[in-house]
C-alpha cells in the first residue's frame, strides 16, 4: 500500500517506532504470539463488517449493522453522526470497552503492533485475550472521552492518575521518574506542572479534557481515539485544544480517530470522514471532498444544517423528520423517509456502501448505482475542487 | 423615543444586574466575594423581531434569560413590559408569566416524565385561567402552531416516547399556548440533534414573523445567531461587549473577544485559514479591574487593565466595549434602538 505523499505521511516514517520499545514488555508479549498476519503495510487498524447489537435474540437491536473502516498511521479518521447512529458504540465496540447487553456479533478489528523482520504483528482486538487488551490499552491505543469529569477518578489527584497508568505499564520507572514524564506530558498541553496535585474538581473543562489527552499520550500509544473531545467546551477552548491536539500528532505522529457531530469540525480536521446514519456507514470520502461535493443526501442534508458564517443570509432547511428508532428502522434505506431524491427503490431495496467508480470514495445509495447514474441530482453530483481530475467520471447533468 | 417605539416594545431591560455572593473557605475564615454573573445590561424586545445573545459559558446570559423571565430577581435594575414598569423586588405575578414564557436547553428535563403531554400542556392553560372544556383544543392548536401533526397523537404520548426534536417542540407549544408575547429561548437547540436544529430555528424564526412574537434567543453558537437574528448582542463575563443590528457584528466584529470568538468557529469553507490569535490562555479568568477581558485580549493595552471602557459607537447601530475605539462617540443609551428602518424586511 502506498502513503499519500502528505507531510504527515513524511513524519510517520520518522517519528512512529517500527516497534515497541524496549522498556515496554507487555506489548511484546503480545507481539511474539501473533506474528507473520497477513500484511497490513501502513495500516493501523482494520475493521471489517463489523456489527453490534444490543441485546440478545428477539429483542436485539442493531447499533452498528456491517460496517468497514480503516486508518493509516498517522491519519486522522473522522467519524460523523447523530447521536443514535452507533459512531460510539462502533468505537467501544472495537477497543472493547463496550459492556452488555452490546454484544459485536460479527467482524473483525485488526491492529497493527508494527512491524520488524519477522514481517508485520498483528492483533484482532475481537478475539484478543484480556491479558492482550490490557497490554495494549493505553500503550497502543488510548481514548479520550467526551466528558472528562466522569472520565477521571474525581477522588484521586491528577498526579496519582498518570502514576497509576505509568506504574502499570512501565515497570522500570521509579517514582521521580514517573513524576518528571507526569510534569512533561502536562506541558505538552501547556499546563503547569502544579495541576498535578490538584483534584478534578478543581479544574476548568478545557484543562481536565486537556488531562485527558496529556494522559492518553502518556505511553506513545499509535492510535488514539477522540469521543467527542470539545463538544462539551466553549468554541474558543474548542479551538485552543484542537490547534494543540494537531501540535503534538505532528510531533508523535500517532493516529487519530476523531469522533463528532459536528461535521463542519471535522471538514477541518480530519483526513477521511465517514458518515453514520442508524447504524451504518452511507459514505465514505476525504474530508475536502465530503465537503465540497457531497454524495449522499444525508451527508447533503448535514452540511446544509450548519449555518454559514459569511455570505447571504438564506433560509435552510436541515433534514425534515426525526432521527429514526433503532428498534423499528424503516425498510429499504434508513433515510428514506427524511430524503428529499428518495424513490421507489429505496423503500424496499437497501443500498450496499458501494464505490463510486474511479473516484476513490464511496456511498451507500441507489442514486449512484449503475443505471440511475445518469439521473444523478445536481446537488450530489458536484465536483469537487480538489478533485476535478479526468478520473471523475460522473456524468455531467445539465441543469 | 418616539410612542411608536415604545408601543412596540414589549419587554425592556435597563441596567439589569445580578450579583451572586460566594464563600471561598479560607484557613481561618472564609472569604466573601461577589460574582458579577450579569452587570449593567440593557435590551429591548419588539414584537416581531429576535434578538440573539451570544456568550461562552459562564458569560451570564442565562442568568440574563431567568432575570427577564423573572425567575432569578435582579440585584438592581429595571424592567419594562409593554410600557408599564415593573416592581423587580416583589413576586413574580401570573399576568407577567402569561405575557413572558422561557423555554429551557434540556427538553428532556423540562418534562414532567410520568405524565402525558396532554398533562403537561394543560397545566399552564388551566392555571392561567382557561377553562376545562376550552383547555385542549387550545393545546392541539399549540401543537400545531409547532408542526406537530396529529396533534392528538403528541397529547397522548410520554416524553420518552417523544424524541429530543419533537420534544423542544412541545415545550416551546406550552410556552406559547397560553399566547405570550415575549419568549425567552436559553440555548433551545444545543441539546438536540444537528439535522433537527434547523428546524427548530425556523419555527421560532416562523413564530416571530408571523405571529409577531419578541423573542431572545440565547446561544453559544454565533452562527445561529447569525442566521436567526434581528439584532446581537456579544457577552463576556457579564457584560455586552458588543451589539449590533443584523449581521453586522459578525461580519464586521469590533471587538477582540467577538473576533476571537469568530477565528474560533470551525469554517471548513476556508481551509487556509490560521489558527486565532489568543492572548493569554483562558483560565487567566476575568480581570478585577478594567476591562474584564483585558488578561485574554491581543490587542491590551495599559489603560485596558485600570480603566473599564464605555460603549463606543463604532458604526450604525453597532457600539463596541473597548478602547481601541476611544476616539469614537460613547454610546448614551446602551439599548439599541431595536426600530426597524424602513425598507428593511425581515430576512433576505
Amino acid at each position: 500500500m502506498t502513503t499519500e505523499s502528505t507531510e504527515v505521511g513524511s513524519v510517520v516514517k520518522s517519528d512512529t517506532p517500527p516497534a515497541a520499545p524496549s522498556t515496554d514488555t507487555t506489548r511484546q508479549v503480545v507481539a511474539s504470539t501473533i506474528a507473520n498476519d497477513r500484511a497490513m503495510g501502513e495500516r493501523i487498524l482494520d475493521v471489517r463488517d463489523f456489527s453490534v447489537d444490543y441485546g440478545w435474540g428477539e429483542s436485539a437491536v442493531r447499533a452498528v449493522d456491517n460496517v468497514d473502516v480503516h486508518i493509516d498511521r498517522s491519519k486522522v479518521l473522522g467519524i460523523a453522526g447523530e447521536s443514535g447512529s452507533g459512531k460510539s458504540t462502533l468505537v467501544y465496540a472495537i477497543t472493547r470497552l463496550l459492556r452488555a447487553p452490546g454484544v459485536i456479533t460479527s467482524g473483525e478489528a485488526r491492529f497493527n503492533l508494527g512491524s520488524d523482520e519477522d514481517g508485520d504483528h498483528v492483533i484482532d482486538l475481537v478475539t484478543a485475550s484480556e491479558r492482550e487488551l490490557r497490554s495494549l490499552r493505553w500503550s497502543s491505543i488510548s481514548i479520550v472521552l467526551q466528558s472528562a469529569l466522569s472520565a477521571l477518578n474525581p477522588v484521586v489527584r491528577v498526579g496519582a492518575q498518570f502514576e497509576q497508568v505509568l506504574k502499570t505499564h512501565r515497570h522500570d520507572m521509579s517514582k521521580v521518574e514517573r513524576r518528571a514524564r507526569a510534569a512533561e506530558l502536562l506541558g505538552l498541553v501547556d499546563l503547569n506542572e502544579d495541576r498535578l496535585d490538584r483534584f478534578p474538581h478543581e479544574l476548568s473543562g478545557g484543562q481536565r479534557q486537556r488531562i485527558m489527552i496529556a494522559l492518553a499520550l502518556t505511553l506513545d500509544p499509535q492510535l488514539v481515539i477522540m469521543d467527542e473531545p470539545t463538544t462539551a467546551l466553549d468554541v474558543v477552548t474548542q479551538r485552543e485544544i484542537i490547534s494543540e491536539l494537531f501540535e503534538l500528532r505532528s510531533r508523535f505522529g500517532f493516529a487519530m480517530i476523531f469522533i463528532t457531530h459536528d461535521l463542519s469540525l471535522l471538514t477541518e480536521l480530519a483526513d477521511e470522514i465517514v458518515v453514520m446514519y442508524a447504524g451504518a456507514l452511507v459514505e465514505r470520502a476525504t474530508a475536502r471532498e465530503l465537503y465540497e461535493a457531497p454524495r449522499h443526501p444525508y451527508t447533503l442534508g448535514l452540511l446544509d444544517s450548519f449555518p454559514p458564517m459569511h455570505g447571504e443570509r438564506t433560509e435552510l432547511s436541515g433534514i425534515p423528520g426525526t432521527p429514526p428508532d433503532l428498534a423499528h428502522l424503516p425498510t429499504g434505506c434508513s433515510f428514506h423517509p427524511r430524503c428529499p431524491f428518495a424513490m421507489a427503490r429505496c423503500t424496499n431495496e437497501t443500498p450496499p456502501l458501494i464505490e463510486i467508480e474511479g473516484s476513490g470514495r464511496s456511498v451507500a445509495c441507489w442514486l449512484h448505482v449503475g443505471d440511475a447514474g445518469g439521473a444523478v441530482p445536481v446537488e450530489l453530483n458536484r465536483v469537487s475542487a480538489s478533485n476535478a481530475s479526468p478520473s471523475e467520471r460522473l456524468p455531467e447533468v445539465s441543469s | 423615543m418616539t410612542d411608536e417605539m415604545t408601543t412596540s416594545v414589549q419587554l425592556a431591560a435597563r441596567h439589569l444586574t445580578r450579583h451572586f455572593s460566594v464563600r471561598t473557605p479560607g484557613r481561618l475564615f472564609d472569604a466573601k466575594r461577589v460574582v458579577r454573573a450579569v452587570d449593567d445590561v440593557s435590551l429591548d424586545l419588539v414584537g416581531g423581531e429576535v434578538v440573539a445573545v451570544v456568550g461562552e459559558s459562564g458569560s451570564g446570559k442565562s442568568v440574563l434569560a431567568r432575570m427577564l423571565a423573572r425567575i432569578v430577581k435582579p440585584t438592581s435594575g429595571d424592567l419594562v413590559l409593554q410600557g408599564k414598569p415593573i416592581e423587580i423586588k416583589s413576586k413574580r405575578t401570573l399576568d407577567y408569566a402569561s405575557q413572558v414564557q422561557l423555554v429551557l436547553q434540556d427538553p428532556f428535563a423540562s418534562m414532567n416524565p410520568v405524565h402525558r403531554m396532554s398533562h403537561n400542556l394543560l397545566r399552564p392553560l388551566l392555571i392561567h385561567g382557561a377553562s376545562k372544556h376550552d383547555a385542549p383544543g387550545l393545546a392541539e392548536a399549540a401543537l400545531r402552531r409547532v408542526s406537530l401533526e396529529p396533534p392528538s397523537r403528541f397529547l397522548e404520548s410520554y416524553p420518552h416516547e417523544l424524541s429530543g426534536g419533537q420534544l423542544q417542540r412541545v415545550s416551546i407549544a406550552r410556552a406559547l399556548c397560553i399566547q405570550p408575547k415575549v419568549l425567552l429561548a436559553d440555548e433551545p437547540i444545543s441539546m438536540l440533534d444537528v439535522s433537527v436544529r434547523l428546524g427548530v430555528l425556523n419555527l421560532l424564526r416562523g413564530l416571530c414573523d408571523n405571529d409577531r412574537l419578541a423573542i431572545l434567543y440565547i446561544t453559544h453558537d454565533i452562527a445561529s445567531a447569525r442566521y436567526i437574528a434581528d439584532s446581537i448582542i456579544v457577552m463576556y463575563a457579564g457584560q455586552v461587549v458588543e451589539q449590533s443590528r443584523g449581521t453586522t457584528l459578525v461580519d464586521e466584529p469590533t471587538h477582540p473577544y467577538t473576533q476571537l470568538l469568530i477565528a474560533s468557529v470551525p469554517d471548513p469553507s476556508d481551509p487556509t485559514r490560521d489558527a486565532p490569535p489568543t492572548g493569554e490562555r483562558a483560565q487567566t479568568a476575568i480581570a478585577a479591574k478594567g476591562c474584564r477581558f483585558s488578561p485574554r485580549c491581543p490587542h491590551v493595552m495599559d489603560r485596558c487593565r485600570v480603566e473599564e471602557p464605555p460603549a463606543f459607537i463604532v458604526g450604525e447601530d453597532h457600539t463596541s466595549k473597548c478602547w481601541l475605539y476611544a476616539d469614537h462617540e460613547a454610546a448614551v443609551e446602551v439599548a439599541l434602538p431595536t426600530r426597524r428602518k424602513e425598507g428593511e424586511t425581515a430576512r433576505t
